[in-house]
């Protein structure tokens, strides 16, 4: 309707070379990596016949699915009663349960494993403390670790979309049940929950996505129990020299598996997507007496363990260590001396690289968002679905896949710090989109119309128009999109280079060196990096971070 | 002002052809109106005359100027939308003077001006405020005051009325009538609404399907619908299938058979014998006794509306018919009585089938 004749070919054009550079630097790597473990190895399918022979990578597999179930109904558990009763019920210490799940949300993934170990690991504080009044705690690291970490990290993601649905949710429809003779509880089951479940299910779905796909935890915490990211990452560094097939291989397993489960997502999705009218929502009621101290006391450990890896992460950086040793109660500042005297280039090449993926990014999601939403040419399809592909792909597999395709030929960009850029750039695409696009909805077209009506030219009229209207949630974009990126660890470690390494890449070999000390250092520098532009945004352009997430 | 010529307009977004064929002649400083069901067509027609719909087929001349493949940055348009359309980000005042901005009219003249359009349309108090903070009659007329601001060659305006409630919209088609009949800007106005079209229009152009059923003022369209679709879409109108006897020559006034009895009007050149079709506005019938003749009837159901009853009566054939009286005892007649209808010879007009 709006394709207006003079301007019709600009559109046309950035569409047609936006898309050209997603199927160059997202469409083409995947193919290649999926392509690859059909024809690499030493005959066709050879990676194909490993992976069912030989039985750690089947174990591997199951594992990751086993995991992934567990995380689900942990995150399912904390998470559903939590946004229930935040959405409910008041109760003392209500607002602080209704916000601190948010602030976890960008505690960045190494972080948290690091800082679970530094609490709980064979040298940890509570480990230590419990040693000492004759109490012998189990391993961390294995399937207790891993379930308890990834569940702490991921449960707000149900919190956060339980949160929505129930605050969404007609009350008048659960009133009408009531008047139709339905007990109070029994009007609620009947009512709330088939309208609810079906986000419920959507957010625990891609709590499976993301365990999936983890490569800090499962490699931090993982030891002895193989999961398929880090089998993954682990072929891809043994690479060289030997066989390229199984990366490929187990990469093409990962996607598979992620694919099959967001397309169970869009279809729970799609088929619960009621039509519901606007109404009341509930007034929470405020509980009082034992109800009420049991209440906060089970919300407040929530909260209180959620905010654990932030507490942790501050006393680790300034206390004192010496190697491995840590001398828990004696206080420093060597840990940030070293780091920002002697090695600060993880600290400049994480704001330069994360810099310019953000601009990069950001570019992309508004051009991208506006050619899918308002300007449709042949193209606007392509990036609509290569732009939420991302989604689909662990940072390991991006990785892999620009490293194979960008190794040698005509573009090489392996080693160099583009990739980098190309390769955060790419991953973060669906936030930086569908962040750009949620505003773009409710801007009518008549605004731009008008704009040009008046006289002004098309591509003028955007900037006068829509860029000004669509900039809160740019802000926001460019905020998640940093803040994500700042703290980006499976695809970077993949294609990095030596001299290239970022602060979560030096966190985490530091973690591997059981330097925990210099990596808290790292660790607060990064939290300050993510959390300073989350605060500006949030104070200066009164942009609601988590609106669309 | 300047006069629109539409010369053998097509409009169409691939195969389907959304305007196909249509030619018009729009008066310099008129106020035109298109009007019509949705999906007739003429909000496409007042986007391609904007030129936000690229033309297909034929030309657009605006006065001399042939704008056919002119982009609609260049076409000097004022233009009022349904939603307002107003910048949000930016104050009235900024609204307001965009246009001439984009003109580079110098800023002092521009303060003028601004404030000048402000004040005609009762809005010279609220120049610093966003347009959130405004009501809905208060954002049309903002956006009134941005289209005539720049003195466009023509004003188009698209349904500005229909997201108002009935008072605003009384208020604000006044508002849309005086600036219009000041300013003597050639004007092109989309509704659904009727009584909006007779009110404000020297002449309506009636659509369907994609070309225009009747052109005319709006007492043409009102008294002299050249069709059952007219008739019906403007003022509401009894259609009545009636057979023209062989012996009923052109001319009036005849008498034509219906339902027992025979109604006196005039029968067009153009009409054969053969079927036709009555059309009869409800406030166009009277109601007598039987005996005093007209066409025999049982009055089958009757709403009292204080100033006027409308009646609902069944003929011997079984069609029904809606007849509206007022003045005097308007409400005298009863259920289940037998009634005779007379036909206001002068208004009661046939059509072809």
């Amino acid at each position: 309707m709006t394709g207006s004749t003079s301007a019709g070919g600009v559109w046309l054009a950035l569409s047609a070379l936006l898309a050209g550079l997603m199927v160059l630097f997202l469409l083409y790597p995947v193919g290649m990596v999926i392509a690859s473990s059909f024809t690499g190895g030493a005959s066709p399918g050879a990676g194909w016949v490993r992976f069912a022979t030989e039985g750690k990578y089947l174990a591997a597999l199951g594992n990751t699915v086993l995991l992934g179930a567990i995380v689900t109904v942990g995150s399912a558990a904390i998470g559903v009663p939590l946004a229930y009763f935040a959405a409910r019920h008041d109760f003392p210490g209500k607002a602080l349960v209704a916000i601190l799940p948010l602030t976890t949300l960008v505690v960045p993934e190494v972080i948290a494993a690091q800082t679970w170990l530094m609490m709980l690991g064979n040298n940890g504080l509570i480990t230590r403390w419990l040693a000492e009044q004759g109490i012998a705690v189990p391993s961390f690291y294995g399937w207790f670790g891993l379930s308890v970490v990834m569940t702490f990290t991921y449960y707000t993601y149900v919190y956060i979309g339980t949160l929505a649905a129930i605050r969404g949710f007609d009350v008048q429809l659960e009133e009408a049940a009531q008047g139709l003779g339905s007990p109070p509880a029994t009007a609620r089951w009947k009512v709330l929950v088939p309208v609810v479940l079906p986000a419920v299910l959507a957010s625990c779905l891609l709590v499976f996505t993301l365990v999936a796909g983890n490569f800090a935890v499962a490699t931090i915490l993982g030891h002895r129990v193989p999961l398929l990211s880090v089998l993954t990452y682990q072929a891809f560094v043994s690479e060289t020299g030997s066989d390229p097939v199984m990366q490929s291989t187990l990469a093409t397993v990962s996607i598979g598996l992620v694919a099959a489960v967001l397309f169970l997502q869009r279809r729970v999705v799609s088929r619960g997507r009621y039509e519901i009218v606007m109404g009341r929502g509930a007034r929470p009621t405020r509980l009082r007496g034992a109800a009420a101290i049991a209440l906060a006391a089970g919300a407040g450990l929530i909260v209180a363990i959620s905010l654990l890896p932030l507490v942790s992460v501050a006393i680790g950086a300034f206390t004192f260590a010496r190697g491995p040793v840590t001398r828990w109660g004696q206080w420093t500042l060597a840990n940030f001396e070293r780091i920002i005297l002697n090695a600060p280039d993880p600290v400049l090449n994480t704001f330069l690289y994360a810099g310019c993926a953000t601009a990069l990014g950001l570019a992309i999601a508004t051009l991208a968002s506006y050619l899918i939403v308002k300007k449709r040419t042949p193209f606007s399809p392509v990036l609509d679905y290569l732009s939420t592909l991302p989604l689909a792909l662990s940072g390991t597999v991006i990785g892999i896949g620009l490293v194979i395709t960008f190794n040698t030929g005509w573009l090489t960009l392996a080693g160099t710090g583009a990739i980098i850029v190309i390769a955060y750039t790419v991953r973060r695409l669906p936030f930086g989109v569908r962040n750009a696009s949620s505003t773009l909805y409710n801007i009518p077209n008549s605004l731009e119309e008008a704009s040009i009506g008046l006289g002004v030219p098309p591509l003028r009229s955007f900037f006068k128009v829509v860029l000004p209207v669509m900039l809160p949630s740019i802000v926001a974009a460019g905020v998640l999109v940093w803040t994500t990126t700042v703290a980006e660890l499976s695809a970077s470690v993949v294609v990095y280079s030596g001299g290239r390494e970022t602060m979560p890449i030096q966190i985490f070999r530091l973690i591997e060196s059981n330097l925990m000390a210099q990596a808290s250092a790292y660790g607060v520098l990064m939290l300050v990096a993510i959390l300073v532009p989350i605060w500006l945004a949030t104070k200066l352009f009164k942009v609601d971070i988590f609106a669309a997430r | 002002m300047v006069a629109v010529t539409i010369e053998g307009l097509g409009v169409g977004y691939g195969a389907t052809r959304i305007i196909d064929g249509l030619s018009l002649t729009i008066a310099s400083g008129s106020f035109f109106t298109l009007l019509g069901p949705s999906g007739c067509g003429k909000t496409t027609l007042l986007r391609t005359l904007a030129g936000f719909v690229p033309v297909g087929a034929g030309s657009l001349r605006f006065g001399d100027r042939d704008v056919t493949q002119v982009p609609p940055h260049r076409r000097d348009i004022g233009m009022v939308f349904q939603d307002y359309a107003l910048f949000p980000d930016k104050t009235l005042f900024d609204n307001v003077a965009y246009g001439l901005r984009a003109r580079r009219v110098e800023e002092g003249a521009i303060r003028t001006r601004v404030g000048e359009a402000l004040e005609r349309v009762g809005l010279s108090a609220l120049g610093a405020r966003r347009p959130a903070e405004l009501s809905g009659g208060q954002r049309q007329r903002v956006a009134l005051a941005r289209a005539l601001v720049i003195r466009p060659t023509l004003l188009l305006m698209d349904e500005p009325l229909s997201n108002l409630d009935a008072k605003l919209r009384l208020q604000v088609r006044e508002t849309i009538g005086e600036l219009q009949r000041e300013a003597g800007i050639t004007t092109v106005f989309v509704t659904h609404d009727q009584e909006e079209a007779l009110a404000l229009s020297d002449r309506i152009g009636l659509m369907r399907e994609g070309r225009l059923e009747q052109v005319g003022t709006p007492q043409d369209i009102y008294r002299a619908p050249v069709s059952a679709y007219v008739a019906d879409f403007v003022g509401g109108a009894n259609t009545l299938k009636v057979e023209l006897p062989r012996s009923v020559g052109a001319g009036g006034p005849r008498a034509v058979p219906l339902g027992g009895g025979t109604v006196s009007t005039e029968v067009p050149e153009d009409l054969r014998a053969g079927a036709a079709m009555l059309l009869a506005r409800p406030e166009d019938i009277a109601l007598g006794a039987p005996e005093a003749g007209g066409v025999p009837a049982t009055i089958v159901a009757r709403q009292y509306l204080g100033g006027v009853t409308r009646y609902t009566v069944a003929l011997a054939t079984g069609q029904r018919l809606a007849v509206a009286l007022h003045g005097g005892d308007h409400d005298r007649f009863r259920a289940d009585q037998a009634v005779g209808l007379v036909f206001h010879p002068e208004r009661t007009r046939l059509v072809a089938a």
